[in-house]
Parts: structure tokens; C-alpha cells; sequence
């Protein structure tokens, strides 16, 4: 009965956007809340079951018993916009090297190569994490936002070569050969003519990098302590028994907030078939 | 045609990030090995000589064996979960919907958000007399559930989170591999009057095997890594019903600062992730594709 | 002052793709090189270009040595066989994109592209986008970016192969007026059919698994192929071989059918030959010499192409006219005793004997 199969099929998908926005929506009402609301046994409506207060957004920005939220967002900006930048034009540069040309070392052809920037993620944190430790401290470069910028080009290079290659495999390689017939060298060829024809590539392959630079909690969280902070560890930071939930909701929500919105613009290039090209 | 010029520009695409790589990478990782053989730890730091000794403690290490084996149990539970529900919903919001972007959009949300700021929030949630899991439970008559303070629950819970925060990712590769089939198949098997199952079976499963090969492993492959909710959530309790390799050897590094032993335990994890996921690709390969001819 | 190649060498895997080429393209020579696919024309061309690289062998022009230049130091333009466009630019920006990389001045190249885009017939479609337009259009808009740089080597691979038939008529006229605009340039043109090469170029190379069987004038490749492989090549369809002997006088090909010897075969002696006749130049009906059974029959055009099995071989016959040949008709063959080519019965296949031009039926 297709009447019936249509009301499951909204059914199904009711059920999984009730289980979808629960945490959120409950982080969004205890943000709200003060500590007779907490304390007492769950509450979910305001104005309800509780008088709704700003004192949870206000400790954000220093408030009394509050945490300040703006400088691990700058740290983060920064820390993971340099990151990606440099993975991105890199990864880039690499990517078409591997799309266009033979390369071989004996043994090695591009296949291998590819492979190896991939399977870095393969690489558990941990493993990587004890070494990053010693010799950022032996550089002196604990705690510091160059320390972690080199780190997190080594977790979101192998990201945006594995992204861009395939992009770069979707432009027909006679459009660069016509460049450099047209007088452009191999470069030229790549910055006048291809990589116009690649922006989705880019867009995508950046906006995974800046997701997943951004968050990270493993490496800021074992090589950062108080000069640099990074969002993640600092709302992690909170989460003891001391720091009441009304803070601890708000600043994870304010901190969850810009990604958000990054699903919008995933689902706008899915629709768009950008993505298809990128997923193999 | 002249190759050394050539040969230049070949080289100067690929070379400035291989070597970045391979001297951010190269060098940790052949540190780790060397630190492996020593017997850094808080009490006698630096880089003496201990041969294998960590190994052979390695091998001997139940904790670290069960933490590994938990994780295997974890990861393939929650990426089969993860891939079940993702294809159902990628196959739900694909095309008789209404409001399909919305949901679309909707269900994309979780994989974006921090995982460790979304762990935070669920440890609240879990909180068995102030949360609201128990609260809502309670309703049906259910509960209250020791979310996160029994061993086997505290599983659940984890695994919970992980489902919540990963499934989309399964969900955007197959739904994005479901626009992006031709229409042809589909017109074929529903002129042979076939119904949705066996269109399913026959039309859709198969010709989107490439894609669920790829989110499956790259799936596994993180998931090998679950460590930081298990840090915010349970802290590998109660006990340690729900740590994880990486967890345990996270403590023993840099908690215990048993340096040369945990980098003993790092190297050891990174090989066996290694010959598994190898092994597990090939596996993944002749499941889909070998068993149709 | 020419281009000169000699030589070259190109093996992938084993196979050759070109097997010692040797060619001289002049200055002002439209050159058609005409082969089956995987002939090496392709790789020859991009070997002119610089986009492949040779395992040995030379390229000079005007006497100075070619093939060390990078591909875009090189004067070459060329036209692919794909529509090959800037998807990212306008039509005005991709006819324009050659001279503004070679900072040509602004006017200029306002002036030059549109004389160019007015030349392929797309004077109005600047502001559009590759994407939105026809295959045809596109490829004019290639050939336009092609022309407007003036380039002194002007090569086209096969560019009208991937256009519908009455595309490729109406393009191929406006390009042999193009082509003979190109004053001073060398070009060179590949393809695979016949009547192409005929119209478009002032000279003829044939190539075939990578070696060049014959170069020379339409006229002289058309009426005296240097081989049964150059024949086969450049007749379409391809011409009719048959084995035979000579013998007390005649011709006596399988199957018992005798055959005056011509006198342009008077000369020969007496022996094993291969025996070369076009599918125009077997005559229907008639008394007829021979039997043969009708396999297969096409109508093409104004023309009927007749697939026969006769006693001395399998025949195709070309007829005027559209006729309706059902499979298993018997038909009457006669073979024209002065049209008859004769090759050597060796591996090599070389040119005997040939016809005495004047009566040759000329592809259209």
C-alpha cells in the first residue's frame, strides 16, 4: 500500500531528526538555564518549566565565573586557516603533479605515491603524537601556534591531495596540452588554465581541511596548554563537575555554530553534483 | 622534445609537499621506533638503550590486548551501524521526499560539529539523574540506565555518540553516489516490473559498491582512531570497560609519562592498523564486487 | 625551408608506435596523412608538437634542430580530433588567449580575433561560453584560436571525425578554403578517409603501423599506390585483391575466370601476382565474366555498395545508383581487363603494374 510506505518512509525520517537535533536542542535550552533548573531533575521548556536567564552566554566573554571564549576562537582561526592554507596550495601543486605527469623511482610509480599522502591517515594519533611532543619541546615550540600549524599540515595535506587528484583527473589533460601549445609553460598551464576549471575541487577540498583542522582535539589538546588554546580543548576544559552546564552548553554550541552552517553548503554542492566528482 | 626542463617542472609540482610530508611524518615516526627501544619514562628520562624489552612487554600486555580487541568490536559495530542507517537514509531523502533539502541538510549536521564539543554535551545527557536520556525513558516506564557508569552501558553510550556523529558521513558518500548513477538501470528494472526490493538488490546495491567500498574503509580507518570520546565521556570507565587502544596507550605515554613504552605500544597499534586495513580492503573488495560476477 | 623529420622512433610497451618516420612537410604545403587508426598519425603529430617525446630520431626545421624545444616554444597550433576548449572563457576569449599570452597589443588582438571568428562563420558568438554551443561550433572556435596565431605549423588531428556526416561535408569545403588561406604555413592534416585527403591536401603521406608506405601528389599515390597495403588504404572501399597467376598469355584468376592481359600488363612475366581492382571498377550485369552471390548490400548516398562471394574472392562492387540487392542474388561480374593493378605475391606487395591513368574513377 503506498500509503502506508509513505508514512513510514516520513516516519523514518522523523525519527532520525528527532535523534539528529536532541543534543543540540538540549544544549540549546540548558544555556538558558540557572541552577534550579539544573539541579532539580531535567527541564526543557522555558518560560515552562523554568525562567530562562543569559547568565550561561554572558560567562562567554568573561563574565563572572566565566570563561573566555574569544581567544581560543582566534587561536582556532588562525592556527587552522594557516594549516589549510598551506596544506590546500601544496596538496594543490602535489595533486597535479600526480594527475599529470609519470612520475617513477624505481619501483615507485604515482599509484604508490598517492598512497603513501592517503594511507597517512591511517597513522593513529597517538603514534605521531609522543614525537611531535619531544621535539616540539626540544624546538621550543610547545604550546605554540607555528608548533601545531606544522602538525596540522601533516593531518590535512594527505586530505587535499587525495580530494584534488581526483578533481584534477576530471579535467581533460588536452586542455592543458592546448595552453602550452598556446605558449604556456607547465605552470602557467596549471594556474591560467586548469585551476579555473577546478574551483569546486578547491571549495570542497578546503572546506574538508578547515572541518577537519578545526576539529581536532588530540594534538592541541597534548601540545598546547595556556599561550595558545584552541576551541575544542578549551570547552573540554570545562567539562569537570565544577563549571555549571549553562556555560558549558553555550560555549559548546557558540563553538559548533560556524559548522553548521558548513552543512549547508556541503548539501548546496551534493545537489549541485559537484561532490560526485570528488567521491569515488 | 627535451626532458630536463621538462623533468623540472614535474618536479617542483610534486616535490615542495611530498617532502613536507615526508619530514613531518618520516621524522616522528622513526623517532617513535628509536624511542621504542628505550626505557624513557619519568624516572630515568632520555634516550638510553633497552633493546626490545617494551616489546616483549608489549606482547605480554592484557590490558593493551583487550583495549585492542574492544576497539575492533567497536569500530566494526559502529561502521556497520553507521553504514545501514546512512544508506537508508541516503536512499529515504534521494527522491520521493518532500522538503528534501531541508533534510538533507539536517542529517549532514552532526558529522560537521566537533566531536569532542558534541561528547560534552551528551555526557550531560547521559547524566543519569539530571539528564535527559533517563528522563525521557522514565516516561515508557524505562530505566533509570547507569549511562555511563556501567561497564556494558558505557559502551553503548559510547558507541551511541559515535552512530549520532559519524553516521552522516556514510550518508553524504552514498547519497552522493546515488545522484550521480545514470537513470538507465533503474528504467530497465522497472520496465521488468521489478519492485523496490529487488530494484534495490539488483540495480542499486551492486552499482553503488565502489562508493560503499571507499566510506567503509575510510570509515574503519578512522574509527581505528576513537579516543578522544571516550576521553570526555567515560575517561575509559568505569574501569576500563571502554578504553580503547589509543586510549590506553594515550594514559601510559603521556600521562604516565612511560615514554619509551608507549611509543613500543604506538609502533605495535600502527602495524597491526596497517596489515588490517590492508587486509580488510582486499576482504571488502571480493565482498562487493568478487560474489557478482 | 621546410620541416624535416627524420627517423623518428616511438615504442610504449613493446609496440611500435612509430617505426622509423621519415617525412619533409615544405613551407606552404597542405599535407593530408592518411592512414587506419593506430596508424601513428596521431603520435606523430604530437610528436611535431612536443607533446610526446621520441625514443630516437630527429626533427629540423629550416635546418635547425626542432626537437629539443619545449612544446610551448614551439610555433605550432593544432587542432584536436575532441572538441578542445577554455570552458572557462568566452569564444572571444579563447580565440584570444594564444596572442594575449604572447602580450600581443590590445587592438590587435581585438582586430585579429575577430577577423578570425568572422573567417570559421562565428563572427557573432564572442560573448558566449564553448559549452553552450555545437559541436560544430566548437570545433570552429578551435580552429579559429588555431588560425589567429599564424603559427608556422598549423596540424589537425582528425577534426572533423567526431561531427555528423553532413557536418563534416559542409566543414570539410569551408576548411580547404581556410587551409588554402594559411600562405607560408606548413599543415598538415590527418585523417582516414580518402575523399578527405584528396580534397584538402596538396600532397599526400600514407602512413600504417607506424612507417610511411608513400609520399607524394594526390594524383600519384591515387593512380599508382606503391603497394597492396597503400592501395587497400587509399581507395574506399578498399581495393579488391586477388590472387593470381599469369600464364600462356592470360590472366587466370581462382575459380577458372580468364582474363586478357592488358597492355599495360604486357610486360609482366609469367608467375604469381596479386591483382588489384577498385569497387567502381567492376562492372555489373551484362554478360559478365563471373557468378558471384551477393552477401551483403548497403545503400551509401546516390551509391549501392555490393559485398559479393565470387569464384575468384570475395569482391565489393560499387554501383551507381540505389539498388535494392537482396542477400543470395546472383549477380554477373565482368573485370575490366585495363583496370587491373598488378602486385608482387611477396610479403611486400610492391607496385607491378598499374592502369593508365586518364579513365580513374577520382573520389569525390
Amino acid at each position: 500500500m503506498p500509503g502506508l510506505y509513505s508514512s513510514l518512509k516520513y516516519l523514518a525520517v522523523a525519527l532520525w531528526s528527532v535523534f539528529v537535533v536532541t543534543p543540540l536542542l538540549w544544549a540549546l535550552t540548558t544555556s538558558f538555564k540557572t541552577s534550579n533548573a539544573v539541579t532539580g531533575g531535567p527541564t526543557y521548556l522555558p518560560w515552562l518549566q523554568y525562567q530562562p536567564s543569559l547568565d550561561g552566554w554572558r560567562s562567554l566573554f568573561g563574565g563572572a565565573g566565566g570563561i573566555d571564549i574569544v581567544k581560543p576562537y582566534m587561536d582556532s582561526l588562525i592556527v587552522t586557516g594557516s594549516a589549510s592554507l598551506i596544506s590546500i596550495v601544496l596538496g594543490t601543486l602535489a595533486a597535479y603533479g600526480l594527475s599529470r605527469f609519470d612520475y617513477r623511482a624505481g619501483f615507485i610509480k604515482n599509484t604508490d605515491i598517492v598512497f603513501f599522502f592517503i594511507s597517512q591517515r591511517i597513522m593513529p594519533p597517538i603514534v605521531l603524537a609522543i614525537p611531535f611532543f619531544l621535539m616540539l619541546q626540544f624546538l621550543g615550540l610547545l604550546d605554540s601556534k607555528i608548533g601545531l600549524i606544522l602538525v596540522y599540515i601533516a593531518l590535512l595535506l594527505p586530505i587535499a591531495v587525495w580530494i584534488m587528484v581526483d578533481f584534477f583527473d576530471g579535467v581533460p589533460r588536452q586542455i592543458d596540452e592546448m595552453a602550452m601549445l598556446d605558449g604556456c609553460t607547465p605552470f602557467e598551464a596549471f594556474l591560467r588554465v586548469v585551476l579555473p576549471n577546478s574551483l569546486p575541487g578547491i571549495l570542497v577540498a578546503s572546506m574538508f581541511c578547515l572541518v577537519f583542522g578545526w576539529n581536532d582535539f588530540f594534538f592541541a589538546f597534548t601540545l598546547t596548554f595556556t599561550d595558545t588554546q584552541l576551541l575544542p580543548v578549551a570547552v573540554v576544559a570545562l567539562n569537570s563537575s565544577v563549571t555549571p552546564w549553562w556555560s558549558l552548553s553555550a560555549s559548546a554550541l557558540i563553538s559548533v555554530a560556524p559548522l553548521i552552517l558548513c552543512a549547508f553548503l556541503v548539501e548546496r554542492l551534493l545537489s549541485r553534483g559537484t561532490l560526485a566528482g570528488a567521491i569515488r | 622534445m627535451d626532458q630536463s626542463e621538462f623533468r623540472f617542472y614535474k618536479l617542483s609540482f610534486l616535490l615542495p609537499g611530498f617532502l613536507v610530508l615526508l619530514a613531518i611524518i618520516l621524522f616522528p615516526l622513526l623517532f617513535t621506533i628509536r624511542v621504542s627501544l628505550s626505557g624513557w619514562d619519568a624516572i630515568s628520562p632520555g634516550l638510553d638503550w633497552a633493546g626490545v624489552k617494551n616489546y616483549a612487554a608489549v606482547f605480554g600486555d592484557i590490558r593493551f590486548w583487550q583495549a585492542l580487541w574492544r576497539l575492533g568490536g567497536m569500530a566494526v559495530f559502529t561502521v556497520l551501524a553507521q553504514y545501514v542507517l546512512g544508506f537508508a537514509l541516503a536512499l529515504l531523502v534521494w527522491r520521493e521526499i518532500r522538503f528534501r533539502r531541508f533534510f538533507r541538510v539536517l542529517f549532514l549536521i552532526p558529522m560537521m560539529t566537533t566531536p569532542v564539543i558534541m561528547s560534552v554535551i551528551w555526557r550531560t545527557i547521559f547524566h543519569e539523574s539530571l539528564g535527559p536520556a533517563n528522563d525521557f525513558l522514565s516516561l515508557f516506564g524505562l530505566g533509570p540506565y547507569p549511562w555511563l557508569t556501567s561497564a556494558n552501558w558505557a559502551l553503548a553510550s559510547v558507541m551511541l555518540v559515535e552512530i549520532w556523529q559519524w553516521t552522516p558521513f556514510m550518508f553524504l558518500l552514498l547519497l552522493a553516489g546515488l545522484i550521480s548513477l545514470p537513470r538507465e538501470p533503474f528504467l530497465a528494472a522497472a520496465i521488468d516490473g521489478a519492485g523496490p526490493v529487488r530494484t534495490f538488490l539488483n540495480v542499486t546495491f551492486p552499482l553503488l559498491a565502489p562508493v560503499s567500498i571507499g566510506a567503509i574503509t575510510i570509515r574503519l580507518i578512522e574509527a581505528s582512531k576513537i579516543m578522544e570520546t571516550v576521553y570526555v565521556l567515560t575517561s575509559g570507565g568505569p574501569g576500563t570497560a571502554t578504553e580503547t587502544a589509543g586510549y590506553y596507550i594515550y594514559i601510559k605515554g603521556l600521562r604516565d609519562f612511560e615514554i619509551g613504552y608507549a611509543a613500543a605500544l604506538s609502533i605495535t597499534y600502527l602495524v597491526i592498523m596497517i596489515v588490517l586495513m590492508t587486509i580488510i580492503a582486499k576482504l571488502l573488495v571480493k565482498l562487493f564486487v568478487g560474489g557478482r560476477a | 625551408m621546410s620541416l624535416i623529420i627524420d627517423n623518428l622512433h616511438l615504442a610504449r610497451e613493446g609496440i611500435p608506435h612509430l617505426d622509423g618516420v621519415t617525412a619533409e612537410f615544405g613551407h606552404g604545403s597542405i599535407t593530408a596523412v592518411i592512414g587506419r587508426t593506430l596508424a601513428g598519425k596521431t603520435t606523430l603529430t604530437r610528436a611535431i608538437a612536443g607533446l610526446q617525446a621520441v625514443d630516437g630520431g630527429s626533427l629540423r626545421l629550416d635546418g635547425k634542430p626542432f626537437g629539443g624545444t619545449p612544446a610551448w616554444r614551439r610555433d605550432v597550433a593544432m587542432v584536436y580530433q575532441q572538441f578542445i576548449n577554455y570552458p572557462h572563457l568566452s569564444v572571444f576569449e579563447n580565440v584570444a588567449f594564444p596572442l594575449r599570452k604572447r602580450k600581443v597589443a590590445a587592438g590587435e588582438i581585438a582586430r585579429r580575433v575577430t577577423a578570425a571568428l568572422e573567417m570559421v562563420g562565428l563572427a557573432s558568438f564572442g560573448t558566449r561560453r564553448p559549452t553552450e554551443l555545437s559541436g560544430g561550433q566548437q570545433q570552429r572556435v578551435a580552429l579559429a584560436r588555431a588560425l589567429v596565431r599564424r603559427a608556422g605549423i598549423l596540424l589537425l588531428d582528425e577534426p572533423l571525425v567526431n561531427l555528423d556526416y553532413k557536418l563534416r561535408e559542409q566543414l570539410r569545403e569551408e576548411f580547404r578554403g581556410l587551409l588554402k588561406d594559411q600562405t607560408g604555413a606548413i599543415v598538415i592534416y590527418n585523417t582516414t578517409e580518402p575523399s578527405e585527403a584528396m580534397m584538402l591536401g596538396n600532397r599526400i603521406v600514407v602512413m600504417h603501423e607506424g612507417k610511411v608506405l608513400q609520399a607524394g601528389a594526390p594524383a600519384e599515390i591515387f593512380d599508382r599506390p606503391a603497394s597492396v597495403q597503400v592501395a587497400r588504404i587509399v581507395n574506399d572501399p578498399p581495393m579488391n585483391i586477388f590472387s593470381g597467376i599469369i600464364e600462356n598469355g592470360a590472366i587466370l584468376l581462382a575459380g577458372g575466370l580468364r582474363i586478357p592481359v592488358a597492355e599495360h600488363l604486357a610486360s609482366l612475366p609469367p608467375g604469381s601476382y596479386r591483382f588489384g581492382i577498385r569497387a567502381g571498377e567492376l562492372r555489373v550485369g551484362g554478360e559478365g565474366d563471373a557468378s558471384g552471390k551477393v552477401t551483403f548490400s548497403e545503400v551509401s548516398g546516390s551509391e549501392t555498395f555490393v559485398y559479393a562471394q565470387a569464384p575468384f574472392g570475395d569482391a565489393v562492387l560499387q554501383i551507381e545508383g540505389v539498388h535494392a540487392m537482396a542477400n543470395g542474388t546472383q549477380l554477373s561480374i565482368s573485370v575490366a581487363p585495363d583496370r587491373l593493378f598488378a602486385f608482387s605475391a611477396e610479403a611486400d606487395g610492391a607496385l607491378l603494374a598499374a592502369p593508365v591513368t586518364g579513365d580513374a574513377a577520382w573520389p569525390k
